[in-house]
């Protein structure tokens, strides 16, 4: 029972392989367990009725661009993070726009397992999307919810759902509409006294077992070395304790800044369930706010941390004030 | 080996006896989810309808992070007595796993001191799964849900009251004073635990796997099922019998601490020199799969891998070791040498 | 304990101070409370060092930098101003005050102005609350 989606994206994909215009897909397909979809890579056409999406694909298909072999003609499926990852990162000069080839799927939300999953003792057996309603049976029963009740958190706060510098588009509604930029879920964290906005961080950081899962799953991690893994010198412990944990998702979040498109596939990745787009959303929304940045979305401007702007003006025509205290 | 059978709510009692002298471990909600902490009311602990703890119990015996010694000018020891500890309700993968990990950490000429110290004080009841979950496969790679050869003891539970199978002396002293299960009562537990082992994945043909596998080492076959993998360390670190660890000094804080390593970091394979054994993400995963299916037959006949699920579970791209593992079985690796 | 001075951590760019007196009351004078971070340009200052300050339990930091079109590199002043103005954004939002790490860019006829400003900090550290929120670290005695 394949949806007019799917059959749209395969036909794209067949074309694509069939005239030799690209030599691998990567998309989706059913993976082994019935709440995961598994990335895949199609290089021949007559694979491509494997290629599907739904609510489940819970990865950002773009970090695999960084894995492949440089000069690869490559089509992606992009949904609306996706889309500004590829250009985020056209933008830094890590790949070649020539050689992708982005096959636009307005988005339809990713389903959160942490959601769906309440009591994580009750194993789920299936998952049926549609339209508005997702059916979950679990091994204690069947449950409906509406589409909306189970959306990860950073699809609910995404403002540019819609693929953006695809070569072309799905003709399929997607479930959101574009929105001008507003994270006003960080308002209630940044009107915490500074105690309990401590708390919150430290509750979240503090879980973690430095397995990197959120590094690896992001599009966006692209160094060859990260700063955990140095030796030489030593950033930060290596250890699992307060101040490794917590320098990890500070640094971490940090390179982000202004460059993280809020997709959520860190935190989708995470084992431990701990939430951290608030962080990288908190350090952007800073940057939208003195910038007017936002990651992925323009196609000349680039991040505020790689170029200085008229700062050079802006500051000696200001007779400087320190801004002590 | 004796069976005993106590009620559920005996056995809580037994628990408010224990928690005086020993440091009991158990399942407890945490808030955020199961884990397997110390006890204080024995009403906190969660042996109901649960499948198994996300993190795994082998952190109890070799814990992510261990401080092995303090420096500051001179050398300072850690502390060395170890209470003696229960460890209550883990399921019989993990326990499996532990004995697995003694061949690889204890020998006679150089026992690994931290791990004999905390495995030598603990005594381990394991707790039988009457409802495996989907990601279960203990069957498949030579275990049980209800492995009785792996720990102290073996909780069964039958309703409203456990059937404790006991194996070890350490195990027998706790539960000496209970009546032992009946013929009828034992009968039961035989029916239910064979209906429940049936249900589970066959038994995976260790020797054709071995070499299966071994074919497949300088095939293309990796490359395929590594496509998807993002390299991080969820499958080693949630693994109840992945045991690498890396010995870091602490220079800030003056100390030595091993904390766990996975096979699937770039920087795990990495030397000196700059040069990597293991280059790609290829070699990586072929490293974790044969380790459990290849190189742990070679070493004591049996496979590594306890069937636990976790590391299919919680895979964020949803690599299933069971499909790697069906796939090579299948595969005729002859033809497609490098 | 409770009449112990404020740590500060003073990161300073090489070029930015002008007088020869100040620099050799930097590097020879300063109080035992205040841990000098030379670095060839205040862009050379990665968030990390300052997130060890901040780790190893440093009641406040110092940035200091060359004013805008004085860099000695260029623009590595400029760099410096727009990551760690935000990092302080970030670390104030997690745990970090604000007011416990102050800027200060120097202007070229600025002289024996170093000393007053330290002075300063600390008189104002010390009429805060001690803050522990991200102190995870203990302190290394060597300092810098």
């Amino acid at each position: 029972m394949a949806s007019t989606r799917n059959i749209k994206i395969q036909t794209e994909a067949k074309r694509l392989l069939q005239e030799k215009a690209v030599d691998v897909v990567i998309g989706f397909k059913k993976g082994t367990l019935p709440y995961k979809m598994q990335p895949c890579f199609i290089h021949d056409a007559k694979e491509v009725e494997q290629l599907e999406l739904n609510g489940l694909c819970s990865n950002n298909l773009a970090v695999y661009l960084n894995h492949r072999p440089k000069g690869e003609k490559t089509a992606i499926v992009v949904r609306g993070c996706e889309s500004r990852v590829v250009q985020a990162l056209v933008l830094e000069n890590r790949h070649a726009r020539e050689n992708l080839y982005l096959i636009g799927v307005p988005c339809i939300g990713i389903l959160d397992l942490q959601k769906l999953q309440a009591d994580e003792q009750d194993p789920i057996l299936a998952v049926e999307e549609e339209g508005d309603q997702v059916r979950v049976t679990y091994r204690s029963g069947e449950k409906t919810f509406k589409r909306i009740e189970i959306l990860h958190d950073a699809c609910l706060h995404c403002n540019h759902p819609q693929p953006m510098h695809a070569d072309m588009v799905i003709d399929e509604p997607g479930y959101f509409e574009d929105q001008p930029y507003e994270k006003s879920y960080l308002d209630s964290f940044r009107k915490l006294s500074i105690e309990k906005r401590n708390a919150r961080f430290k509750e979240e950081a503090e879980r973690c077992i430095r397995c990197y899962a959120c590094r690896e799953a992001c599009p966006m991690c692209t160094c060859e070395e990260c700063f955990v893994n140095h030796s030489r010198p030593q950033w930060t412990d290596s250890t699992t304790n307060p101040a490794g944990q917590q320098a990890w998702h500070i640094i971490r979040a940090f390179h982000q800044a202004g460059r993280c498109v809020s997709c959520g596939a860190c935190e989708r990745a995470c084992p431990m369930n701990i939430k951290m787009t608030y962080l990288t959303d908190l350090l952007n929304q800073d940057i939208f706010t003195e910038y007017g940045f936002e990651p992925g979305v323009d196609e000349a401007l680039l991040p505020p941390f790689l170029t200085l702007g008229d700062d050079q003006v802006k500051f000696t025509d200001q007779q400087e004030d320190n801004h002590a205290g | 080996m004796q069976a005993k059978w106590i009620s559920k709510k005996d056995l809580q009692k037994l628990v408010a006896k224990w928690v005086k002298k020993y440091a009991v471990y158990a399942p407890v909600y945490n808030g955020k989810e199961l884990a397997f902490q110390i006890v204080e009311k024995p009403a906190q602990i969660v042996l109901d309808d649960y499948l198994n703890t996300r993190y795994p119990a082998k952190s109890l015996i070799l814990p992510q992070s261990e401080v092995l010694m303090k420096y500051d000018g001179i050398l300072h020891g850690v502390e060395n007595a170890e209470k003696e500890k229960i460890i209550l309700g883990i399921r019989s993968c993990d326990a499996r796993a532990m004995r697995l990990l003694d061949h690889a950490l204890i020998d006679d000429q150089n026992p690994d001191e931290y791990w004999k110290r905390k495995r030598d004080s603990a005594i381990i009841f394991t707790l039988g799964c009457n409802e495996p979950e989907e990601t279960c496969f203990c069957t498949a790679v030579g275990g049980s849900p209800f492995g009785t050869n792996e720990s102290d003891g073996l909780l069964i539970d039958m309703g409203d009251a456990y059937c404790i199978y006991l194996m070890t002396e350490k195990g027998k002293v706790l539960f000496k004073d209970l009546p032992d299960a009946d013929e009828a009562q034992l009968k039961n537990v035989k029916k239910m635990t064979k209906q429940v082992e049936k249900d589970m994945p066959a038994l995976l043909p260790k020797q054709e796997l071995h070499d299966a596998l071994m074919a497949s080492f300088e095939t293309d076959f990796w490359k395929d099922v590594s496509q998807s993998c993002l390299g991080c360390g969820v499958c080693t670190f949630l693994c109840p019998s992945c045991f690498c660890f890396d010995i870091v000094d602490e220079t800030v804080r003056k100390e030595r601490v091993r904390n766990w390593d996975t096979c699937m970091f770039r920087t795990y394979s990495l030397e000196a020199s700059g040069h990597n054994p293991r280059p790609t993400k290829a070699e990586r995963t072929r490293q974790r799969v044969m380790h459990k299916f290849a190189y742990w037959v070679d070493l004591i006949d049996e496979i590594g891998c306890t069937g636990c699920g976790r590391c299919v579970k919680y895979c964020p791209v949803n690599i299933d070791i069971r499909e790697i593992a069906a796939t090579a079985l299948q595969q005729d690796f002859e033809g497609m040498k490098k | 304990m409770k009449n112990k001075k404020p740590s500060i951590i003073l990161f300073q760019c090489q070029y930015c101070l002008a007088s020869m007196q100040d620099q050799y009351w930097v590097e020879h004078e300063l109080p035992a409370n205040v841990k000098l971070v030379k670095v060839p340009c205040s862009g050379r200052i990665d968030p990390m060092y300052i997130l060890n300050a901040v780790q190893g339990g440093a009641d406040g930091i110092i940035v200091c930098g060359c004013m805008p079109e004085k860099c000695h590199y260029k623009e590595g002043n400029l760099h410096a101003r727009r990551t760690l103005s935000e990092f302080r954004n970030f670390l104030s939002s997690l745990g970090y005050p604000q007011e416990r790490f102050i800027f200060h860019w120097m202007n070229i006829d600025e002289r024996a102005v170093i000393q007053p400003l330290i002075a300063e900090f600390e008189e104002h550290l010390e009429t805060l609350k001690p803050q522990t929120l991200l102190k995870t670290r203990t302190f290394s005695q060597e300092g810098s």
